[in-house]
């Protein structure tokens, strides 16, 4: 009987960890922009946490670099479960126009499982939110 | 006697929006040293770049920052377009000089929400990126895309301007003129913002010039340089403007030279479209670059970008140097942090518009 | 003041220090000095003509040397100073004592090129992830690591 009431908790309040991990900055402010009144994502229950450990989803930009791979690994695995991940942007999803650069290693998916990838350089605010929704009805 | 404490920032912070690595040695609340990591985003473009065409590397260039893409894109384009000796059509470069002073307008909005945010005041974040959403309705109009406009080409821009666009654009000038007004009033008179940003991240004229410090940050201590007027390139020699500096050299004065330079940023604009010049907005180029060295420099929305490019008679570029504005700034942060409160590092770090 | 009446003001004051000296457009100059003389050079520079912003340092591996390039900036004209290594010595003073704002530069060319800038105060690493043992991938005859 729970597992209902908990289901429609988690799906009404995703809280979400930003976190660019090598990118330009383009889809992190983007993913801002989307918390700011035009798009306003905190309609959707959608909250900007400080910490991992407060985060349902991390919303990850950026191609993984390899300084930054050892502390996206430490940040995930810092998330209570359930936690689910999205990769925003052509290269969190797959490395983009860095692939091939010798301090880039690619996607996310290299070094954390990934949910829901949002391609785009940068994926638009419309775009975040429609990965974000989506991903929600799958909760 | 306070303890004497190791604290790290970064490189997942809230106050950061690119991770970077901070060490402060800090006695009680005080900050007594600041060590800063970088290689988070070291992405290895400029090596890169001498396996791709110039062509291939302007998609790579225009990635270094997404707030201020168009820039570099400039810049690079500028520098090859040098080596080459071709001239560009004055109607390109009049529009490149619009897209650069719209960027302007959106980053130094931007970054005045961030540093309201990070000061706690989350509203004038909230009231300022709505405004910001002005000045990428007009980039998404012209160029197609909010961020990574993809406008500078070598030998010109890709897109041209229609009456109607134009006339559109000034409108929605106005509002940014106003909204410009409002904010100078805001940050100068609001209790809480002045209280946190007055007197905070001082840095002195001399150490500015000594530490090499490079655009709002420095001209807000009273350096006055400034890259379009010192080292005219676009159509910076023909548009009347303004150098917006500030004698307090703290994080107030510099909230204030930006949001002046925003105002300004709008009248060079205004001043561009009413007399953009006709004709063609971009000329053909050789794909082989001769052989030569050039160093094409600009003002960023955060200071001097400067890159240094080499050509050798191929396709590809033999060096590219990029030194961001940001880098020249990070310098001077152990210097501003010194003595400074814990509560004020984010203040401080964002001021410098990291 | 123009970059030709720049150059010929700092060639009269420093005359035999500097080697060729040219302009190739306006709001440029560039003139090369021998690796000894680079500190002195720039220590005139600052303290006798207030010539302080140093925008940045390039490296550039051409084959057979690596070439500096100190970029300084003085009012109105973009002036670079040359300077170059032979690529099995690659070693120079630091110009840190005198232009506090070198201090990044100078570890970027360390880490990218193998540079050694003597006398700098804190050559940790800075753009390359720790433990980052491949090399310098500016130098012409690097090739990337394998992918692991």
């Amino acid at each position: 009987m729970f597992d209902g009431l908990i289901r429609w908790a988690r799906r009404r309040s995703p809280w979400i960890l930003h976190f660019n991990s090598g990118g330009c900055n383009g889809c992190d402010i983007e993913l801002l922009d989307a918390l700011t009144p035009r798009f306003d994502v905190e309609r959707l229950g959608i909250l900007e946490k400080a910490t991992p450990r407060h985060a349902d989803i991390l919303v990850c930009a950026g191609p993984v670099t390899r300084q930054v791979r050892d502390r996206l690994l430490r940040i995930y695995e810092q998330m209570p479960e359930p936690k689910w991940v999205v990769a925003i942007g052509s290269c969190a999803c797959s490395g983009g126009v860095f692939q091939g650069c010798y301090n880039v290693l690619g996607g996310v998916d290299r070094v954390i499982p990934v949910d829901m990838y949002v391609p785009g350089c940068p994926c638009k605010p419309e775009a975040i939110i429609d990965g974000l929704v989506k991903l929600l009805e799958r909760i | 006697m306070a303890r004497r404490l190791l604290i790290p920032i970064g490189p997942q912070h809230p106050a950061l929006k690119e991770p970077m690595g901070l060490r402060f040695r800090v006695e009680g609340e005080r900050v007594l040293e600041t060590h800063i990591r970088m290689g988070y985003v070291h992405r290895g473009i400029e090596q890169a770049c001498q396996e791709r065409t110039y062509i291939q590397a302007l998609y790579l260039i225009e990635r270094v920052c997404g707030i201020c893409s168009h820039i570099h894109t400039t810049t690079f384009c500028q520098g090859v377009e040098e080596l080459l000796g071709v001239e560009v059509p004055r109607r390109a470069l009049y529009i490149r000089t619009i897209v650069c002073e719209l960027e302007r307008i959106h980053s130094h909005l931007l970054w005045l929400g961030v540093i309201g945010r990070d000061a706690g005041f989350e509203t004038l974040f909230m009231y300022t990126w709505r405004d910001r959403e002005t000045a990428l309705d007009i980039l998404e109009e012209i160029s197609g895309n909010r961020i990574n406009y993809a406008v500078n080409t070598i030998g010109g821009v890709r897109i041209d301007l229609t009456p109607t666009q134009i006339e559109g654009i000034l409108e929605r000038l106005d509002y940014l003129e106003e909204q410009a007004r409002y904010y100078l009033e805001l940050v100068t008179s609001e209790p809480t913002f002045v209280a946190r940003t007055k007197g905070v991240g001082y840095l002195s004229q001399e150490d500015g010039r000594a530490l090499c410090v490079v655009g709002p940050t420095t001209r807000a201590s009273g350096v006055d340089r400034d890259v379009r007027r010192d080292d005219p390139y676009a159509a910076y020699e023909e548009i009347p403007f303004q150098v917006v500096t500030a004698t307090e050299g703290d994080a107030l004065a510099r909230t204030v030279v930006r949001v002046k330079e925003i105002a300004e940023s709008v009248r060079m604009v205004r001043y561009a479209l009413q007399n953009l010049p006709g004709g063609e907005v971009r000329t053909k180029v050789r794909r082989r670059v001769p052989p030569g060295e050039v160093i094409s420099r600009v003002e960023a929305p955060r200071g001097e970008l400067i890159y240094y490019i080499k050509g050798d008679g191929t396709e590809r570029p033999a060096r590219v140097k990029i030194r961001t504005p940001t880098m020249a700034n990070l310098v001077a942060i152990p210097h501003m942090l010194r003595d400074a409160h814990i509560a004020d590092i984010p203040i401080i770090v964002a001021a410098i518009d990291v | 003041m123009s970059a030709e009446a720049l150059v010929r003001k700092l060639k009269k004051a420093l005359g035999e220090h500097i080697g060729e000296a040219w302009v190739p457009r306006p709001h440029r100059a560039f003139f090369t000095v021998r690796r000894e003389e680079l500190h002195d050079v720039v220590e005139a520079l600052v303290n006798r003509f207030d010539i302080k912003h140093l925008s940045t340092i390039t490296g550039v591996d051409t084959g057979q040397e690596i070439e500096l390039l100190y970029h300084f900036w003085d009012h109105d004209v973009c002036f670079t100073v040359k300077i170059t290594l032979p690529r099995d010595e690659p070693r120079i003073k630091t110009l840190t004592d005198i232009v506090p704002g070198a201090l990044l530069y100078e570890r970027e060319v360390h880490e990218l090129l193998g540079v050694e800038f003597e006398g700098h105060p804190d050559p940790s690493p800075l753009v390359l992830p720790e433990g980052w043992a491949e090399g310098h991938p500016l130098l012409k005859d690097w090739s990337p690591p394998e992918e692991g």
